[in-house]
């Protein structure tokens, strides 16, 4: 008879080994039985190798972090264009992303200005615009666009921020990638005649100061008052702003 | 002989630990037994995700967290590392959907890239091993020796923890994936892409170590 070895007892504990038979031939053995079981009681011992357990929202949690880096690993289904576009805003690309607009929109300008034809030589188009008008309601919606998913980032952040108790690895740089590039916006929408706007982001540059002092060195006392004063009111404006934009550009 | 009737042995040890014996007309019914078959439902939904859609990711992230925290964190033995390793894994799933194969089954292919994931995480990073500190001089006593009065006061788990961090990788990976995640011996081979024999091998010395670490808190 073959014997009986300790690999065959882990295989038939974990239900996998070949001969059907061996359960049987083990229950029928004082000797394997013994065996058996202490191998059953020290691997039951290990199950109490367990893990902290999670919140039941945990993979929402897992998701608002992961979220903003998606869409620029990976192409969508959507217009290159789109997607273009909200890869810039990603906060890695943000600052990027926000001088390119300041200077699209800076463009814009100065060719609406200065850039057009004489107006009694300018041909009218098909559908009425003229050449330097097509850019700058480019620029607008560019800026639109961008500024949206600017403010997606903000409020993602701010998110994030009235949830946690304490202030995470990225979030210092994360605060000022967002601090500069909401400059650039704004001063991209001063550019495009977008008085609203401008002054709209220019409310929102003394919390970002504030957050990414906070983010380095407050206390937390003052993140709990910070904490309540987003939520009482900034980080529902975010997302008026946002749902206004998104309007806007599909209006467009 | 038939084995439904065999007699289930019931033993209660020293430690007041309570395990029941039972041949396989349990075994059917044991956690261990992993069903690769995947609901339609999540085909549909894996199929969106790979065609780009967030929503649809979002779905998945929402169920399998849980379950790639557990596996992380035991694979890491650190709850920090565990949590950048699920996020760093569903990055690199999101890359990589596409590549997926409908016949599979997810849960294998996400644990695949979450032990990948944190092979390359541990590596690059100095594993903290906090429990190695502030031990209480009882707890740091010769396992092999005598327990002491308290013995039923002794952390199971820290010292199941010490011992599992003790494994080699390959050793703690496969046991990993078998014991707690119950996939099946081939699974485990693919998941962690080596041969079935090879795999076995592992969790057998991973079964033999682990045995020696924890008899002595079996009461005899």
């Amino acid at each position: 008879m073959k014997m009986i070895t300790d690999e065959d007892l882990t295989l038939l504990y974990y239900g996998e080994h070949e001969d059907p038979a061996l359960a049987a031939t083990v229950a029928e053995s004082a000797e394997l039985s013994a065996r058996y079981e202490a191998l059953c009681a020290e691997l039951k011992l290990a199950d109490a190798y367990q893990p902290p357990l999670r919140d039941d929202d945990y993979g929402a949690q897992v998701w608002q972090r992961i979220s903003p880096r998606l869409a620029g690993e990976k192409s969508s289904s959507g217009s290159r264009v789109t997607n273009w576009l909200t890869t810039l805003a990603q906060p890695r690309f943000s600052l990027a992303g926000a001088l390119s607009i300041a200077l699209v929109a800076a463009l814009a300008f100065t060719l609406g200005r200065n850039g057009g034809p004489e107006p009694n030589n300018k041909p009218v188009t098909p559908s009425g615009l003229a050449g330097s008008t097509v850019v700058a309601i480019d620029s607008s919606r560019l800026l639109n666009h961008s500024v949206s998913a600017h403010l997606e980032q903000v409020n993602i952040l701010l998110t994030q921020f009235v949830n946690t108790s304490e202030t995470s690895s990225g979030e210092t740089g994360h605060v000022t990638d967002l601090l500069v590039a909401n400059r650039l916006y704004r001063q991209a929408a001063v550019v495009e005649g977008n008085q609203k706007l401008a002054a709209f982001l220019g409310d929102l540059e003394p919390l970002l100061i504030e957050l990414a002092y906070q983010a380095q060195s407050g206390s937390t006392a003052s993140r709990e008052r910070m904490q309540q004063e987003v939520k009482n009111g900034l980080l529902f404006r975010v997302r008026v702003m946002n749902q206004q934009l998104n309007k806007s550009e599909i209006s467009v | 002989m038939q084995l439904d009737s065999l007699p289930s042995i019931r033993k209660v040890g020293k430690s007041g630990i309570q395990y029941f014996f039972k041949y396989p007309a349990n075994l059917s019914q044991s956690p261990h037994v992993y069903t690769s078959e995947m609901s339609q439902i999540e085909q549909k939904i894996i199929r969106k995700a790979a065609a780009g859609d967030r929503t649809a990711f979002r779905q998945l992230v929402l169920e399998h967290s849980h379950s790639m925290f557990r596996l992380a964190w035991r694979l890491s033995g650190d709850e920090n590392a565990a949590e950048d390793i699920v996020q760093e894994a569903f990055i690199k799933a999101w890359r990589k959907l596409d590549e997926f194969r409908m016949d599979a089954s997810f849960k294998s292919w996400l644990h695949r890239i979450t032990v990948n994931t944190a092979m390359d995480y541990l590596r690059k990073h100095v594993r903290r091993r906090q429990f190695e500190t502030a031990e209480p001089e009882w707890e740091r006593m010769d396992l092999a020796g005598e327990l002491p009065d308290t013995g039923t006061q002794i952390d199971i788990g820290r010292q199941t923890r010490t011992a599992m961090l003790d494994l080699s990788e390959a050793e703690r990976t496969a046991l990993l994936l078998k014991h707690y995640e119950g996939h099946s011996i081939e699974e485990v081979a693919r998941i962690m892409d080596i041969s079935t024999g090879a795999c076995k091998q592992n969790i057998f010395r991973a079964v033999k170590k682990m045995r020696v670490a924890l008899r002595p808190l079996v009461a005899t």
